[in-house]
């Protein structure tokens, strides 16, 4: 009996608790493409390619533990530039490690998707553009996180 | 001259009870409002105390009220698939018959008073007994499904029906005892203070074997998404996946008209409004309803699922006995306060 009591106050206490969340509520979602998370230093996302820096050695290529990261040699050329495939790179960030002249950089963008497969084979021409996240194109307005004692996750506009 | 007589006829036999109450409030109109709403709100409840907003793209204004219609509108348009495995023609009838047992208990409800399509002096157990024919054609809809998940589906919707069919009778008994009746109507008529103050026990074990009977978590068991992914349901597909999902939530309406009859004192006090036309005083009745279908979506947050033996050991050992000491303090309150 006196187990039942027990559980039956256990229950009433689980429901306030949840009526508490529920009338109280403490969203810690990001509107994602109106709002965007500022991203910290060093974090690792698309990868942009520096063209003017680089001196064609090839040793992107030979680290990149995915297969990701390939040479394109042009004709006439002896050596080739990279071109990086988004299907198998794992943005580890090791062709950016490696590079003798920081040709690599690892941006902060991350929020890119691809109609087809085939977008996501990356020449080096096309590797060597700005990368650009589409909700900031669209206005998006970057927050930053900040952790509250009382609400856990608040996000603040950076 | 003979066109406005057949006009009015029609006019007078849409607003009749025997027409409009089925049709429109409380039953399939308002059932269908109920169900787009309902399911949309136990999202955006959870959503809330999760710490996570919800449905929300679809009219974005209005906080996503829409998604369930467009949900829908995906199912409409979705193959209907009848796998060469299944025992074809109960599997399309299965679903059909399963709607019409889940839609039937609208016809003993009385909306509003002296409104409701069937008035009988046993209509509460004519809405209990169509509700517990609703679970027969899930059974059949999971056996002539043949498939492994459905079949165990459905062998847990008949074990949880003993678990909470007992109960469920034996509540509305006891409160059949202390109004001295089961007419729905005269019951709302005899509740000097809601029920749920005279018999704090039966509206308890009511509430809980509602639950069990809508499978709302946490006895959501023969669903049990996780573990038999959808169990009876499992091999439908489209529009009658739909029907199937729809089901629970048109028996947890159904089971709530008749909670807020029982205990919450129905249409009382009567608005203004039903001198205009009957059934708008039944709106009292409606927002009762919806906030008990509001506080069942709610329990989702806060519960997990319980497995099929506990909900049956607290069906049998707990609720069963409850309910029976329910009809006893039902007779002591008769005693006691209607002399």
């Amino acid at each position: 009996m006196g187990n039942l009591i027990r559980s039956f106050v256990g229950h009433v206490r689980a429901v306030a608790t949840g009526l508490r969340y529920l009338l109280l509520p403490n969203r810690m979602t990001v509107y994602y493409p109106e709002k965007l998370i500022e991203l910290p230093e060093g974090y690792r996302g698309l990868i942009r390619y520096y063209p003017e820096l680089c001196v064609q050695c090839g040793l992107c290529a030979m680290v990149c533990p995915a297969g990701a990261m390939k040479m394109y040699v042009k004709k006439g050329e002896k050596r080739g530039r990279p071109g990086v495939n988004y299907q198998r790179c794992i943005f580890c960030g090791f062709c950016a490690d490696i590079c003798p002249q920081n040709a690599l950089e690892m941006t902060k963008v991350h929020d890119v998707a691809y109609e087809k497969l085939e977008d996501m084979i990356l020449s080096p021409e096309e590797f060597a553009q700005e990368v650009k996240s589409p909700a900031l194109e669209e206005g998006a307005v970057k927050v930053k996180v900040i952790f509250s004692e009382e609400r856990g996750l608040v996000h603040e506009p950076a | 001259m003979m066109g406005m007589g057949l006009l009015e006829w029609v006019l007078e036999l849409l607003l009749s009870p025997q027409v409009f109450a089925p049709v429109v409030f409380p039953g399939l109109v308002t059932a269908l409002v109920v169900l787009l709403t309902i399911i949309w709100a136990e999202r955006k409840i959870a959503a809330r105390v999760q710490m996570r907003v919800g449905p929300l793209y679809v009219t974005r204004r209005f906080g996503g009220v829409l998604q369930m219609l467009a949900d829908g509108t995906r199912y409409m348009f979705q193959e209907f698939i009848i796998p060469e495995t299944s025992d074809k023609g109960f599997f399309v009838f299965a679903p059909v018959l399963a709607l019409a047992a889940a839609i039937l208990p609208f016809a003993f409800i009385p909306a509003a008073p002296g409104f409701a399509p069937v008035k009988h002096p046993l209509a509460a157990l004519g809405v209990l007994a169509s509700l517990s024919a609703a679970p027969l054609a899930v059974l059949l809809m999971g056996w002539s499904s043949g498939n492994k998940f459905a079949i165990q589906g459905a062998v847990r919707e008949a074990f949880m029906t003993l678990a909470y069919e007992a109960v469920v009778f034996l509540s509305v008994l006891a409160m059949g005892m202390l109004y001295g009746t089961l007419d729905l109507e005269e019951a709302v008529y005899r509740q000097v203070i809601p029920g749920l103050l005279l018999n704090p026990i039966s509206a308890f074990t009511f509430f809980v074997g509602m639950v069990m009977s809508a499978g709302r978590l946490p006895f959501d068991i023969v669903e049990g998404e996780q573990e038999i992914v959808a169990g009876p349901y499992v091999e439908y597909s489209g529009i009658v996946f739909g029907i199937g999902m729809g089901l629970a939530y048109l028996k947890l309406y159904a089971f709530s008209l008749l909670f807020s009859i029982l205990y919450l004192s129905g249409w009382e006090p009567l608005l203004p409004l039903y001198s205009v036309y009957p059934p708008l005083g039944g709106l009292m009745l409606f927002v009762k309803a919806y906030a008990v279908m509001l506080f069942v979506a709610f329990l989702r947050s806060v519960y997990g699922r319980y497995r099929l033996d506990q909900a049956l050991r607290a069906g049998w050992r707990i609720f069963l006995p409850l309910a029976l000491a329910s009809v006893m303090f039902s007779a002591f309150v008769k005693v006691v306060a209607y002399g």
